[in-house]
């Protein structure tokens, strides 16, 4: 059934549905509602890989970063730069450290599969940081707006570390940094000049703007040894003011993603999961969770000490920091398809990422909620 | 016997169902009356975006709910103390039942499929074993 394309397809988009749905009963994140399903479906039916298949998740994980990237309030970083910049480097640079060595010197892993859960643990959910900070409040307060800040700057370093550290280092890679930092400088202008020039038409060429210099770039980054989504945050951070100040374009390009890209992306990435690599690998998976959060703790909760956090406040912090999902997940993905890593690491670094999206959240709202509690709404 | 009364309000028309009831209770008895109600963050989402989404759209949902219940309640001569918040239902019901010092909480039957019901219980199902007081469930 699965040669026939359309039938295949159907599956797919079928389990991509059967996600949305219950997601939207259990008030849980599609994604991650679809990471479970396509684990199921991996593991039950057998999703087969199809080279269409990986196109599209592929192209899912490149707008996943993108949007994600265009979602940086440059603003708020530059008005907290110390802050944001200390606590961020560090909640990248410490995890990375102490699970690429555990890993190697723990587990005994090779120096390139150690690097591989390095980055994936290293990750911050900006999303899941949000989302708390609205229930809360938060996201008001200066402190709210240092940490969603340092949020980003974690994720810049996981995603400069995907794509630097397995780069092959050649004249071609310096070629790629010269064009990548090019057209991040002309895009805040040159974009914005593009779109008002062609306007917001049903043919979408400013969509087909952004794909071009999207796949251009990534296909740049893959060729050199480099990562796609690599050129994809950049870009995606340079066009951010534009797109603060004119949401439509991002909205648009958001539906499309999350609509036909993503399932793709997040099926395909809960279909490599082994059912049987989940029981096996139960101690490793609860060791990478248990360093990623003690790492996060060694790192984080000093400096909001230094920046003078009430003692509650900086536990909040940290554990909010210490939180995970897309790209823990893309990072452990690009392992497995690179064959860095095999499937039942694969497995085991995937659901330590999908555990520090639970755990560090649940812990923090439990036990470490600031005094200001829920806060009210205006609707 | 009461003084202050909580109805949880989720916008449906159970929810709209219990806060006429609680109105009349409310009248009866002297009672302040307190409405809540909660919006649902998705607990991991993928992106902001998906956040701004789902916010905006309960800030709609609860907006036109409000407006009936500001309308219900002035007409029955009552006057509502009510408030929004963003979190975990449950959770948040029970805390604001607690900083209300309620005696009595009112709340429309919250169904959800019959396997979710058995399984994870409603949420009426779940304020009735955590409110600290007595749970009118109105159907």
């Amino acid at each position: 059934m699965m040669d026939n394309i359309w039938l295949a397809s159907a599956v797919w988009i079928g389990l991509a549905l059967a996600s949305s749905l219950i997601s939207i009963r259990l008030a849980l994140s599609v994604a991650l509602i679809e990471i479970v399903v396509g684990a199921f479906g991996g593991n039950l039916i057998g999703l087969p890989l199809t080279p269409w298949v990986n196109y599209l998740a592929g192209l899912g994980a490149i707008l996943l970063t993108f949007l994600a990237g265009a979602e940086v309030d440059m603003e708020v970083v530059r008005r907290n730069l110390g802050a944001s910049i200390g606590i961020g480097f560090v909640s990248f640079l410490l995890p990375y450290l102490g699970c690429m060595l555990a890993a190697r010197y723990v587990l005994g892993w090779p120096w390139p599969q150690a690097q591989i859960a390095g980055i994936s643990l290293s990750t911050t959910s900006v999303a899941v940081v949000y989302a708390v900070m609205v229930e809360t409040g938060l996201n008001k307060t200066e402190l709210g707006k240092i940490i969603l800040a340092a949020c980003f700057v974690t994720d810049l370093g996981t995603v400069l570390a995907l794509g630097v550290v397995f780069a092959s280092f050649t004249i071609w890679l310096l070629a790629f940094a010269a064009a990548t930092i090019v057209v991040v400088a002309l895009l805040p202008k040159a974009g914005p000049r593009f779109f008002a020039l062609v306007g917001q038409r049903v043919s979408e060429p400013q969509i087909k703007f952004l794909l071009l210099i999207l796949f251009a770039l990534g296909g740049f980054a893959s060729a050199v040894g480099s990562e796609a989504v690599l050129p994809a945050y950049l870009i995606g951070m340079a066009l951010a003011p534009a797109f603060q100040h004119d949401p439509e374009l991002p909205h648009r390009m958001r539906v499309i993603a999350f609509a036909v890209l993503t399932p793709f992306y997040f099926l395909k990435a809960g279909s490599l999961v082994e059912a049987k690599a989940l029981v096996s690998g139960a101690l490793l998976i609860a060791l990478f969770l248990g360093m990623k959060m003690a790492t996060k703790f060694v790192g984080i909760l000093p400096l909001t000490r230094y920046f003078r956090f009430e003692n509650r406040e900086g536990m909040y912090t940290t554990l909010l920091m210490s939180t995970g999902l897309t790209f823990g997940s893309i990072s452990a993905l690009y392992g497995l398809t690179h064959n860095i890593i095999d499937q039942e690491q694969y497995t085991i670094l995937l659901t330590s990422v999908i555990g520090s999206a639970v755990v560090p959240t649940v812990i923090a709202q439990k036990w470490f909620l600031p005094k200001i509690g829920l806060a009210k709404q205006e609707v | 016997m009461f003084k202050h009364i909580v109805i949880a309000n989720d916008g449906s028309e159970g929810g709209l169902r219990a806060l006429t009831l609680a109105c009349d209770l409310a009248k009866l008895h002297h009672a302040t009356l307190h409405m809540i109600s909660v919006e649902e963050i998705p607990d991991v989402p993928a992106s902001i975006d998906e956040v701004i989404e789902i916010k905006t759209e309960q800030n709609h949902k609860f907006h036109d709910a409000l407006v009936k219940a500001r309308a219900v309640a002035k007409e029955k001569g009552i006057k509502l103390d009510a408030e929004v918040v963003a979190g975990h239902t449950v959770a948040a019901i029970v805390a604001f039942v607690k900083s209300r010092n309620a005696e009595l909480l009112v709340v429309g039957f919250m169904g959800h499929s019959a396997l979710f019901d058995r399984i994870i219980g409603s949420t009426a199902d779940r304020l009735v074993r955590l409110a600290p007081c007595p749970v009118l469930v109105v159907k």
